[in-house]
């Protein structure tokens, strides 16, 4: 599995629908950043294979994983790493058989039942969360914290990934806790500096500050 | 690895477009339908419901397939090739803005790929992206697509018929009366909503438009 070659822990930055995510990949890959994960759910496909194509240019030269978020015929269509299924995307199973070995999977998860069975389904990675509180998505839940983070991945087999309201201050709080990397949208595109931003979260991934 | 179609039928003159009403799957209005289609009048289906989830799709699309449906019928999905290559579908259309078929058949060679198309233009750029059908419309009035502007009439119709090699279904307020005037202007078929909404009259329709479609 591609994503086992990475680094650990590693930093994914995931794109935000408002901002350009070409230039949040530049930036966010200029900054140490492992895996970009391309996240709109509202532009056209051809919109989506367009980023697509010159974000996995921009992942390529810098050795990092392209990911694409829920459509996995632009994932495909773009030469992508991998894709990433939230749990109202195409079921993982389905997926898997689709796709045999061909593309990462990454899915959505927050709680150990969803991850348990996303692995047992042919997931290659988990994102876990949220595990603080988060303004990026509107969630319907609480936050899962880091001790049901650190229940699932001594569970798991496969990378877990931590994602929601992760930054600067709680980063290596949730690497201690088992993650096997982060997953931030606003720490980095809303920073002043974003480049700055995701080399700071790298360092601290890095050194555990 | 990936899915042939196994269903080589012809393509059907008329296309029933689903109504955008799907909520829940207990009570699926395109179920409904299907359930009703008249037995030796195959119509391609067209799974048309932007507003669900990937996953709702998904289950919808594999639910439609497993029903005893009459032999020749294709079941569409639109735009989301990848959901409709899991579920294994007929295929997938494309809307204007949506990525070519070619791109697609890399990795779903086995699906059929329509496309809509409102000018020329697009349909040239449709036929040599590797299109397998063309929707042009609004042919006629209709209220949904009032927002538009204008219809685009019967000589357009005419001539984008004439200038592709790829069938043609018209769509946009066609019914009975006038379905008889797209196919003399060139166009290989019919696709509409509404007109197949109503399911006690379905086979009725269904079974007047094939007199008036086929040869």
């Amino acid at each position: 599995m591609a994503i086992l070659k990475l680094a650990l822990p590693f930093l994914c930055v995931i794109t935000d629908e408002g901002l350009c995510p070409v230039t949040t990949a530049r930036k966010a890959l200029e900054g140490g950043a492992s895996m970009i994960q391309l996240r709109n759910k509202t532009a056209s496909c051809s919109q989506l294979l367009s980023w697509g194509c010159e974000i996995r240019e921009l992942c390529r030269m810098h050795g990092a994983l392209f990911i694409m978020n829920d459509r996995i015929d632009v994932a495909l269509a773009s030469s992508a790493d991998g894709v990433h299924l939230g749990q109202l995307d195409i079921p993982v199973k389905a997926a898997r058989k689709m796709l045999g070995g061909k593309l990462i999977i990454g899915v959505s998860a927050s709680s150990p039942a969803e991850a348990l069975q996303a692995q047992q389904d042919g997931a290659d990675y988990i994102g876990f969360g949220h595990i603080f509180p988060t303004s990026s998505k509107e969630k319907s839940y609480a936050p899962v914290g880091t001790e049901m983070l650190e229940k699932t991945a001594s569970i798991l087999s496969i990378p877990l990934i931590a994602i929601g309201g992760i930054d600067a201050g709680n980063a290596s709080s949730v690497i201690s806790a088992g993650a096997s990397g982060i997953a931030v949208i606003s720490a980095v595109t809303r920073a002043d500096s974003p480049a700055e931003a995701a080399n700071n979260l790298v360092r601290i991934l890095k050194y555990r500050e | 690895m990936y899915i042939e179609t196994k269903n080589k039928s012809p393509l059907p003159r008329i296309c029933i477009v689903s109504s955008g009403m799907e909520s829940d799957l207990e009570t699926s209005p395109l179920i409904s339908l299907l359930k009703h289609l008249p037995e030796m009048t195959p119509c391609m289906v067209q799974i048309r419901e932007k507003h669900l989830d990937a996953k709702h799709l998904y289950t919808l699309c594999c639910e439609a397939k497993e029903l005893d449906l009459p032999s020749g019928t294709l079941l569409l999905l639109n735009e989301r090739t990848d959901i409709a290559s899991a579920a294994e579908i007929d295929g997938v259309h494309l809307p204007e803005s949506g990525c070519s078929p070619e791109k697609m058949r890399t990795f779903a060679p086995g699906l059929i790929y329509g496309r809509s198309v409102h000018s020329m233009e697009s349909a040239r750029i449709a036929e040599d992206s590797g299109a397998d059908f063309l929707f042009f419309g609004p042919v006629f009035d209709t209220p949904s697509k009032r927002k538009y502007g204008n219809p685009q009439g019967l000589e357009k119709l005419e001539k984008l018929c004439n200038t592709t090699a790829l069938p043609v279904y018209a769509i946009g307020g066609v019914n009975p009366e006038n379905a008889g005037s797209c196919r003399k202007r060139g166009a290989f078929g019919m696709a509409a909503l509404s007109l197949f909404h109503d399911i006690p009259g379905l086979a009725r329709t269904i079974e007047h438009l094939y007199r008036i479609w086929q040869y």
